[in-house]
């Protein structure tokens, strides 16, 4: 008898439940310290998909789903719906940031210096099998720098604003409570600015890749230079009720703005940011984001096609339903498929009785 | 429909210059101007279609002939201008309505004809359902009714009815204008528009699509604006003619006068260009 | 006075799982979708703590109606005890305590997927309709944005056209489920893959219908004593499934939408798609008192 013919589906669903939990164990204090403190980056991809930016409540999804990301970006997102607004942060200014790690891809150097910081790009690639064979790996440590490089970078941005190069379009200032919130409000389109980065933000990473990926290789127009790229901390200033603003701490983003010639004799930028270090996805997003206004309707790096295809719950939670059972819809085209063939070599003159 | 006039007839209205028209004018359009930015588009264009007459507008690309066939279409507001069709139930300015009252004006009184048939033309959906769509969105729902005025539609047009659910994708680009010509005349518009609907075309080919427009013309007396960059295409059409240069009009008349004795510059040069 | 005399004591979370503002949105986009029939109404929804395409949205019109009084049914594919009906049911109860039931007469609130129970439904019950796509457009125009303006222009040739030539290539038209309906007359709308058996269920019902979508973020409404009209040609009649004449091989009872089970023997064994209403006919015909309601159709045909 078929699954859902069962009787007692409560009780096949919850048995089917312990059998995938069995399989993980215990889930205590100490793995959720473990998972937190070995995969850092990981932590920091849940984080930016889930909007969420708590590592301990990260690490705990992961340990809780055994490392399916769909699903600790969903466990995360469910529980960060419900929590209350306490207060809206102050916006954070590039110059304020401080920035660990900041490249141009387009100048040999840059206002406030090329700051290389922690990345793996010039490391080889080889597997340390020695780990598996008793010889730990302990990376050698770090030489400090003669002069430390500045905590606060201005933005490469605003050098091409003074020098004309980029469009500096006037700035209206908006509430901090009139910010529309893409988690509080349907994503429509054409889409607030807001929104747009709001849910490039929030984007599956995978799903980003793929799509600005295919921009970067040609499908459409701009090839992307990165103009700049930034990993960095910001501090979360917020205002206390009795009307002190303190900080409340500080979080991992990363940021890239990439760049291409604009027919109108400046430059275009595309720009995405997210909680996290995760410089894949801001790459990708930010490509994504400069190719949108010209693209054409219906396209792939179309606003439209590209953020709702990318939004990883909703794309993750579809994909996985359709191991539900859809047999009375697919009794229901059974039936016409079978009157078709009943009323065999139809006349296309004649009107069907 | 005004089924009555003959080929004579044709011709003798042809003869008589338009102020002299008995009938009042089906399409009146009064000081239409439209930029798009720093360019101007059509300057203080005014225009008049007769019933059963055919008005040619001949000009080169950019002269604004294609923004003009555009505003008839409403498919376009001009910044300013007046335009009419003496329809019954349809007064005042048509730029003034709705959304929703110039889509189904344009549905069920003004057919058209595009140069480029992906621009007319569902290409995936089959051509007789190219044609029922336009019944569809004008209230048709008989099943039979669509497939029978359909096949007119398309029998009227020339088109192959053995190739009627064939999707104009599989079709040359003559056919393709046939269907897009059935589209434009299932309802039985009372203004046909014609935006190059020969251009590009092979020269064969072109000569029997322009010969269906014509006997159309003569078999339901339709009236039409022909827009072309190709006078040999206005002259084998038209009654009269609109010569357009930058937005304006530099010179309107009979087709015969236009093309024996063209007064303005500029539409000497083009008649003598073409000679 | 005391902190804890003036708050309430901490909950991990708030009444019916969606906090107040989530709420007071879904009521507010409700009201309107009650007030315009068929339209689409675009809402925030929430990640609830289940899987998009689950039923999420089914659920946050669920979770905001809910209260402790409520007596829910749910259903997936005509079943109560499939496993994500089971899953549902199970969490509605446990964060707003109402009562479970089986029973099409005797819930308040019934939320389905791709069903509408045989028996019918009366004023005052609601029914939750699962949709995984609100558009009834999406076949001739995947762009949203561009869809929303063609309801606005209430542009639907292009829907007709696919019926015309369903009839043009096979004879008759192909829609299975979730067959297009014009509702109030106005807006088209895709009553959720329901099969086309419970279409006319929803035409001039007496109860109050509620469509949602979580993943596509709209939800729409069939007030009580609505038109729902599926779209048809005057002359191509609307046609239900062929199951009027089919037997249910478990219960005996005849004349309603059923489950095609294949058999070794290359035949096929049919069952009430509706489970329940199987289950009450076998307990009556082993003489126990349990009633089963009007129904919709009688003798296979539409009452």
């Amino acid at each position: 008898m078929a699954y859902v013919a069962t009787r007692g589906g409560a009780r096949a669903i919850d048995q089917a439940e312990r059998l995938y939990r069995a399989e993980l164990g215990q889930i205590d204090a100490a793995r959720v310290d473990a998972v937190r403190r070995a995969l850092p980056m990981l932590i920091d991809r849940v984080m930016g998909e889930a909007s969420l930016y708590e590592p301990d409540l990260a690490a705990l999804a992961l340990a809780q789903a055994g490392g399916d990301l769909y699903e600790a970006v969903l466990l995360l997102r469910a529980w960060r719906t419900t929590q209350p607004r306490l207060a809206i942060a102050e916006p954070v200014r590039q110059e304020q940031l401080f920035t660990h790690r900041r490249i141009s891809a387009a100048f040999k150097d840059i206002p406030g210096g090329q700051i290389l910081g922690p990345t793996l790009d010039y490391a080889h690639r080889l597997l340390a099998t020695g780990v598996l064979q008793g010889r730990p790996y302990s990376p050698a440590p770090v030489t400090p720098a003669a002069t430390a490089a500045p905590a606060h970078q201005p933005s490469l941005a605003a050098w091409q604003k003074a020098q004309g190069l980029v469009a500096d379009p006037a700035r209206t200032e908006v509430a901090p409570d009139a910010i529309p919130d893409l988690t509080r409000e349907p994503l429509l389109f054409p889409a607030k600015r807001a929104h747009t980065l709001q849910s490039l933000a929030r984007a599956d990473t995978g799903g980003m890749l793929t799509l600005g990926y295919a921009a970067m290789r040609g499908y459409f127009n701009a090839h992307p230079t990165v103009n700049e790229l930034r990993l960095a901390e910001a501090e979360v200033r917020v205002t206390h009720p009795r009307g002190t603003v303190f900080s409340a701490g500080r979080v991992k983003v990363s940021q890239a703005e990439v760049t291409s010639k604009g027919k109108s004799g400046q430059l275009n930028l595309g720009f995405c940011a997210t909680l996290g270090w995760n410089e894949v996805k801001v790459i990708s997003g930010a490509t994504l984001d400069l190719n949108a206004a010209a693209a054409p309707k219906g396209s792939p790096v179309e606003e439209e096609f590209f953020l709702y295809h990318t939004e990883p719950v909703e794309a993750s939670g579809f994909c996985i339903h359709f191991k539900l059972p859809h047999y009375v819809t697919f009794q229901s085209s059974l039936d016409a498929l079978r009157g078709a063939k009943a009323s065999a070599a139809p006349q296309s003159e004649q009107v069907p009785s | 429909m005004v089924s009555e006039r003959t080929v004579g007839m044709t011709q003798a209205l042809s003869l008589l210059p338009p102020q002299l028209m008995t009938t009042p004018p089906l399409l009146t359009m009064t000081g239409v101007s439209r930029r798009y930015g720093d360019v101007v588009a059509l300057h203080d264009v005014s225009a008049v279609v007769y019933p059963g007459e055919v008005l040619g507008i001949v000009g080169e690309s950019g002269s604004g002939k294609s923004t003009l066939l555009r505003m008839m279409n409403l498919e376009d507001t001009p910044d300013t201008g007046d335009y009419r069709l003496a329809l019954p139930d349809l007064a005042g300015n048509l730029f003034g309505l709705d959304r929703f009252a110039r889509r189904m004006l344009c549905a069920t009184r003004i057919g058209i004809v595009y140069q480029n048939p992906h621009q007319g033309l569902l290409m995936q959906h089959t051509s007789s359902g190219n044609v029922a769509e336009r019944l569809l969105i004008a209230g048709e729902r008989s099943f039979a009714n669509l497939r029978a005025r359909g096949r007119t539609a398309l029998e009227a047009s020339e088109f192959p009815l053995d190739r009627m659910d064939a999707r104009p994708i599989e079709l040359s680009g003559g056919m393709q204008q046939r269907v897009q010509l059935a589209k434009a005349i299932a309802l039985e518009p009372a203004l046909l528009l014609l935006d190059e609907p020969t251009t590009g075309l092979d020269v064969s080919v072109q000569a029997l699509v322009l010969d269906t427009l014509k006997r159309l013309q003569r078999d339901r007396a339709i009236t039409m604006v022909i827009v072309s960059h190709d006078l040999g295409v206005i002259r084998t059409m038209a009654d009269r003619v609109m010569v357009m240069r930058r937005g304006r009009v530099v010179e309107q008349g009979l087709s015969d006068q236009i093309f024996q004795d063209p007064q303005h510059d500029y539409t000497q040069q083009l008649v003598h260009a073409k000679l | 006075m005391s902190i804890a005399s003036l708050t309430k004591a901490w909950q991990p979370m708030s009444y019916g799982f969606l906090d107040a503002s989530a709420k007071r949105e879904l009521r507010r986009k409700m009201l309107k979708a009650i007030a315009v029939p068929g339209c689409q109404m675009p809402y925030a929804s929430r990640e609830v703590p289940m899987a998009r395409g689950w039923g999420t949205g089914g659920l946050q019109v669920t979770l905001t109606l809910l209260k402790p009084s409520s007596v829910v049914k749910v259903i997936d594919q005509g079943a109560d005890d499939s496993v994500n009906a089971a899953s549902i049911r199970s969490f509605l109860s446990k964060v707003s305590g109402a009562a479970e039931t089986w029973d099409t007469l005797a819930a308040s609130l019934i939320q389905s997927r791709h069903r509408i129970p045989e028996e019918r439904l009366h004023a005052g019950q609601i029914l939750v309709l699962q949709v995984p796509n609100p558009e009834p457009l999406r076949p001739v125009e995947p762009n949203m944005s561009i869809a929303r303006q063609m309801h606005a222009d209430a542009d639907y040739g292009r829907l007709w056209l696919i019926l015309y030539e369903q009839i043009v290539r096979s004879g008759r038209i192909m829609e299975g489920a979730a067959y297009p309906s014009l509702v109030n007359g106005r807006h088209v709308m895709t009553p959720s893959p329901i099969p086309r058996w419970d279409v006319p269920k929803l035409h001039m019902a007496q109860h109050l219908t509620f469509l949602s979508a979580g993943r596509e973020k709209r939800l729409y409404a069939v007030p009580p004593f609505t038109k729902v009209e599926p779209l048809v040609f005057s002359d191509v009649p609307f046609k239900v499934e062929d199951h009027g004449a089919l037997t249910c091989h478990r219960s005996g009872v005849k004349g309603f939408y059923m489950n095609e089970i294949p058999q070794g023997d290359g035949g096929s064994a049919y069952e009430l798609s509706d489970s329940h209403l199987g289950i009450k006919a076998i307990r009556q015909a082993e003489g126990e008192a349990d009633r089963i309601g009007a129904t919709w159709y009688q003798n296979g045909q539409s009452a």
